[in-house]
């Protein structure tokens, strides 16, 4: 008797017959251990419109220990890593229980992208940009749902001035800050990365001083 | 006593002109503990064979004269062993299952305990989990697992269920994982369809903070690991109908006496309680009728 496999097989089999939830789970391959869950991001978020993709690895002592997840679509959350996907929610940690499952573990993701936690953070960056002005933080989101996550259809071409103003969306940042810093013959990613990292942003742009900026543009 | 702590913590520190002989003996007696417990595989079974309730006063025989005493008043009442389980936060549901099995295969009337038992199992599992918002599909698995044992007693079909199987069956398998899972969850039911009845005694067991029954329950009952106190048990032995009676060692009796702490929520009292022993923080199986 392998009680992982039955339960698995049921879970998949469970979420397949839930219309109603929204919540899908695939397999990756021909293991029932290795699997996609998908879900839209919720309503009256930064991630509306958007699907999310999430790999999912069932560990050998399923169900007394958690499920493996990490995003696959890459997520602006600060509770989300914005390079890995690797995301922190208690429950996927040491707040485990058996009564849960793939499908309410999922539920409980798509909920945390309405709740982001800043002060427990996975991408200190993201929490720092979210905690300076949450309204540029919710307009990188929804930026980042649109070229991530979003129903974009087919990629046009893109002309070289349209893809540098992605690349300062993408990073949270203002046109203006990036052409300053750029105009005194800085590299435009470096311009970019230093600004993202001292979170040039809204009222905070106003507490770091050109000097420091351009020191770390020297290092 | 700081020394005696400070050995315990893992770095003895003897001075070079220090001798064994010049220890204090309580660190003397912390060493020769330490020892027989570095002796011991560090991994303990999930259920060991059952051992003469002797080995246990053996334990306590160079320390506390209280425990000693109180191990004695056991052996007076007619207790002769003591099944151990691993000291993994699951051992009260643990030893409290492997007790419950063992009762029924024990039984006069096995035919008649078993169907009994897994009626009373069947229409408590109906009239819980669903109310508890728990899904068939987390409950039904280890409710099998554990009902297919039960029928095991009284099965026709060569695998009979013995003791000494039970044993094994909980030394390397995972149904006594999904056993103790199933009494987490019908613990956890018990106390979310009536958490009038709880509510008052529910609290964090490290902080004493009050919490909601709801929050209660996925933090202390539904995992696993998790330990069980006053609330978990009264919440069982209604859950499961069942006496259990608890013998406290705690090495705190004036009297040398052992204090049981009975649980009796089980409609039918005519019921054999259910046996455990409590030293601080851990739960093993005593026995009058073993070794």
């Amino acid at each position: 008797m392998d009680a992982r496999l039955r339960r698995v097989n049921k879970e998949i089999a469970d979420c397949k017959n839930d219309k109603a939830s929204n919540i899908k789970i695939d397999l990756v391959d021909s293991s029932p251990f290795h699997l996609k869950g998908s879900f839209p991001g919720p309503k009256d978020t930064p991630y509306e419109g958007g699907v999310f993709e999430v790999d999912i690895v069932v560990p050998e002592s399923y169900p007394f220990q958690a499920v493996k997840m990490k995003f696959i679509t890459k997520v602006y959350h600060p509770n989300i890593s914005s390079a890995s996907g690797a995301i922190c929610l208690d429950i996927l940690k040491d707040a485990w229980s058996p009564v849960l499952t793939l499908k309410s573990t999922l539920i409980s993701l798509q909920s945390l992208l309405c709740s982001p936690e800043p002060n427990d953070p996975q991408d200190a960056e993201v929490a720092k940009h979210y905690m300076t002005s949450k309204k540029s933080f919710e307009e990188t989101a929804r930026y980042w749902t649109h070229i991530y996550a979003g129903g974009l259809g087919s990629k046009g071409k893109v002309d070289t001035k349209e893809a540098a103003k992605d690349e300062i969306a993408i990073a949270g940042l203002e046109q203006t800050h990036v052409t300053q810093f750029e105009g005194l013959g800085f590299e435009r990613s470096k311009v970019i990365d230093v600004l993202r990292r001292m979170n040039y942003r809204g009222s905070n742009a106003a507490n770091i001083s050109d000097e420091r900026i351009i020191d770390e543009l020297l290092k | 006593m700081v020394q005696q702590t400070a050995f315990l913590s893992g770095y003895p520190i003897l001075l070079d002109d220090m001798e064994m002989k010049d220890l204090p003996r309580a660190q003397l007696y912390a060493m020769n503990q330490a020892s027989i417990r570095s002796s011991i595989p560090s991994e303990q079974p999930l259920m060991s064979e059952p051992a003469p309730i002797s080995t246990l006063r053996a334990e306590y025989e160079n320390g506390s004269s209280s425990f000693v005493a109180q191990i004695d008043d056991l052996v007076r009442q007619g207790f002769t062993s003591i099944i151990r389980t691993r000291g993994d936060g699951d051992c009260f549901y643990r030893s409290l299952a492997f007790a419950y099995i063992e009762q029924l295969i024990r039984a006069e009337e096995p035919e008649l305990a078993v169907v009994t038992a897994l009626s009373g199992l069947e229409s408590q599992k109906e009239k819980l989990m669903k109310d508890a918002g728990f899904q068939e599909i987390v409950y039904d698995l280890p409710y099998g697992v554990f009902t297919d044992l039960i029928k095991r007693i009284i099965s026709q079909s060569g695998d009979l269920l013995t003791s000494a199987g039970l044993l094994e069956t909980f030394q390397d398998s995972e149904a006594p994982q999904y056993i103790v899972m199933y009494l987490r969850l019908l613990t956890s039911a018990q106390i979310r369809t009536a958490p009038e009845e709880f509510e008052e005694f529910i609290m964090h067991p490290d902080t004493g903070m009050k919490m909601t029954v709801t929050e209660f329950c996925e933090n202390f009952v539904d995992p696993m690991g998790k330990e069980a106190d006053h609330v978990q048990i009264t919440a069982l032995s209604r859950a499961l109908q069942v006496r259990i009676h608890i013998a406290y060692l705690d090495g705190h009796s004036p009297d040398g006496k052992v204090k049981f702490v009975e649980f009796d929520q089980a409609p039918d009292s005519r019921s054999e309680p259910l046996l455990l022993l409590y030293r601080p923080g851990h739960y093993d199986i005593i026995d009058k009728n073993g070794v």
